[in-house]
């Protein structure tokens, strides 16, 4: 099985799981903002919206479980062929969801580009993009290493 | 005892001449553009979902991207459902929309 470890900054990267955990633990709760019940027939609404949730909650224990003792210790964290697609699932909801509860005055061009003065945003601010950031960066890194079309 | 056999020709009323089943409702999984999610990881799970070549995923996903939304399949309610919930669990704005331009729950 194919292991990629990654070295992160843990003094860097530990505040941002705050705001990581804080998104996460919402999506334990409520579907993130890609569900959509409006086309579903009155009868399925209900069933579809508590399995996606609970298909939610089980990509965001595989993405905050990376984040151990290990990475702790030593800011290592170990994506793999079987944690790969939960984790990626997991970082697009928790990055629909950071832009949801704060980042959605920012336009779609500059979330986008990424090309945006950090300086100039208020703290929650920044840390919630840095977050959105890394978590992008976590996403291009198992599409880059772990390939999960499987070719 | 008389058994009266009538032999004038049996006829059936009109509607049960249409035996003719009226096709089946046709459904699209639309995917609608998001600010957020990336492109590699939308044509990532373009191919994956729907088994698409790497050509038709990059058409569909700058579909989404330029005009906000690609209809991604087509076809049996029951199937057009299961896609689009796969679909929003990869956390991908999917919805389901009747060929007819309708809701269409209501007669399907």
């Amino acid at each position: 099985m194919r292991v990629i470890e990654v070295r992160l900054s843990l003094e860097v990267v530990v505040p941002l799981l705050e705001v990581v955990t804080e998104a996460a633990e919402l999506l334990c709760e409520e579907p993130s903002s890609a569900v959509h019940l409006a086309s579903l027939p009155d009868d399925l609404r209900e069933v579809w919206r508590a399995d996606l949730v609970g298909s939610q909650k089980s990509d965001i224990h595989q993405l905050l479980g990376l984040f151990g003792e290990k990475f702790f210790e030593e800011g290592l964290v170990y994506l793999d062929e079987q944690n790969a697609e939960p984790v990626l699932r997991a970082c697009a909801a928790v990055r629909l969801q950071l832009h949801r509860r704060q980042l959605h005055g920012l336009s779609e061009d500059e979330l986008e580009s990424g090309e945006i003065e950090v300086a100039n945003l208020t703290e929650p601010l920044r840390r919630a993009f840095v977050a959105y950031l890394f978590l992008a960066t976590l996403q291009e890194l198992i599409l880059s290493h772990l390939n999960p079309i499987g070719e | 005892m008389t058994v009266i056999v009538e032999t004038s020709p049996v006829t059936h009323p009109e509607s049960d001449t249409l035996t003719e089943r009226a096709p089946a409702r046709r459904w699209l999984v639309v995917v609608l553009n998001d600010p957020v999610n990336l492109m590699s990881y939308v044509v990532m799970v373009f191919r994956k979902v729907f088994g698409f070549d790497e050509t038709a995923a990059r058409k569909h996903m700058l579909e989404v991207h330029e005009q906000g939304r690609s209809v991604l399949w087509s076809g049996p309610r029951e199937q057009a459902e299961a896609y689009a919930y796969t679909l929003q669990q990869w956390q991908l704005t999917a919805v389901l929309e009747s060929e007819e331009g309708d809701d269409g729950y209501a007669s399907d």
